[in-house]
């Protein structure tokens, strides 16, 4: 099998803001991404991963994944979050490189 | 002199009710580090359980209320949640050292309304066989969305003139819709909408009813150990909001408790209604406030108010308000 070369762009960011930065993902023309529960500390204070309850559930934060083939896609995705949401929100984007098994599934329309 | 002895001994009595107990247990069990923990989901269902239940009973009884009595204190609530914003952020803006967005965001959770306060003093009135308007936990919304919005539309004003010039336009609508669809007042009203249009008295009777207390026990738990560990954000802003959030409850209370007795003497609203007024006034938003005033005053820092709100002001409008609030009706309606 061959793996072919890709970029993942990830995304750390307040639960509260997920459905606007899905919004931006969607918009670049990526054909998908995966939201997973994160926590740990940043520059604003800790955001725990915990079994406990915790009254305003919207505080916690996600990390968000894309993989994309072509980097220029990437790019837009990292600078729109960037500029959009990051201004007054904690968050952080970081760019990966990757091998993937079929690669048709992650170009764009 | 017999007036404060008689408030005092009432007052003391109410502080042994068992839910105070556990809200104090609670933040025990935080402090010495316990594992214990309280899954999130069950939070949440409890959360939909207390509403649903509150709404149900309000539903059956608007049915056969009289709904002009209401329009009064409905007005008082709307009246209250705008006059807490504003005396709020008249208040923070002689303070010193405190961020004009911080302020305006504290004030505006001041004047939200808790759902699990409300559901403790409706647990502590039904103690007391006291009798309120089932109606009356209607009034939640009336208070808690304009004061949602006006702290929204304020803090985007200041932005607006700080930054001058660019145009900052407040969705209103949006606001409304994103408060109405918050999971505490989405199972308010749909408990509303069932009891009033269905024939619930049975399902409210056999399952709502019975569970009620026990699961607000282990709500009180939760806000507890919350209110605990909030405690160290707190720490890191300004002084002014521990002071703030331990004076604004009580005081928003003794407003509404006025505003109430008026209620009383011109449409003969009921003294039990009274105390449920002055809780919501002095209740501050747990659940649906703090995302709404994060996503609609994204400057504010979310440490001030929730640190504000969860570890001062929820525990003091709960241990401290609702049996004040309950001592001073049974004095001055005599009851």
């Amino acid at each position: 099998m061959t793996f072919f070369k890709a970029k993942k762009i990830v995304i750390i960011a307040e639960k509260i803001l997920s459905e606007k930065i899905c919004a931006i993902i969607d918009a670049s023309g990526a054909r998908g991404y995966t939201v997973v529960p994160a926590g740990g500390k940043g520059a604003h204070r800790r955001h725990f991963t915990s079994e406990r309850a915790s009254v305003v559930d919207d505080f916690s934060t996600v990390r968000i994944e894309v993989i994309v083939s072509d980097k220029s896609v990437a790019e837009t995705i990292g600078n729109k979050v960037v500029e959009e949401c990051f201004d007054n929100y904690s968050g952080i984007v970081y760019l990966e490189d990757v091998e993937i098994l079929r690669p048709d599934k992650f170009n764009g329309e | 002199m017999d007036f404060f002895a008689d408030f005092l001994v009432r007052f003391l009595v109410q502080f042994q009710s068992p839910t105070l107990g556990f809200l104090i247990g609670g933040m025990l069990v935080a402090a010495l580090g316990s594992k214990l923990k309280i899954p999130n989901a069950i939070y949440q269902f409890i959360v939909f359980m207390l509403l649903m239940k509150i709404g149900l009973e309000g539903g059956i009884e608007i049915r056969e209320a009289n709904l002009l009595a209401m329009a009064l204190p409905a007005l008082f609530s709307v009246l209250i949640g705008i006059l807490v914003v504003w005396g709020g952020i008249r208040i923070f803006s002689l303070l010193p050292g405190v961020n004009t967005e911080d302020g305006i965001a504290t004030a505006g959770l001041f004047g939200a309304v808790s759902a699990s306060t409300l559901a403790v003093a409706i647990v502590m009135l039904e103690e007391e066989g006291i009798v309120f308007e089932a109606w009356a936990p209607a009034l939640y919304p009336f208070m808690d969305i304009p004061a949602l919005i006006l702290a929204i539309v304020l803090a985007n004003i200041h932005q607006k003139k700080q930054k001058g010039g660019k145009d900052i336009r407040v969705d209103v609508w949006q606001i409304i819709k994103e408060s109405l669809r918050g999971s505490a007042l989405s199972a308010l009203l749909l408990g509303l909408a069932l009891g009033l249009l269905t024939n619930s008295g049975s399902v409210l009777n056999s399952f709502y009813e019975p569970l009620f207390r026990g699961f607000l026990s282990i709500l009180m738990l939760i806000m507890g150990m919350e209110a605990y560990d909030r405690i160290k954000e707190l720490r890191s802003v300004a002084h002014w909001y521990a002071i703030y959030a331990a004076l604004a409850p009580l005081m928003h209370g003794l407003i509404a408790f006025g505003l109430g007795y008026i209620a009383h003497l011109l449409v003969g609203f009921s003294p039990g209604g009274v105390i449920i007024l002055s809780v919501i006034a002095s209740s501050n938003s747990d659940i649906s406030g703090p995302p709404t005033l994060r996503a609609g005053i994204p400057s504010a820092n979310p440490s001030a108010y929730i640190g504000s709100s969860t570890s001062v002001g929820t525990p003091v409008a709960i241990a401290v308000g609702i049996p004040l609030f309950i001592a001073l009706a049974q004095i001055v309606f005599d009851l």
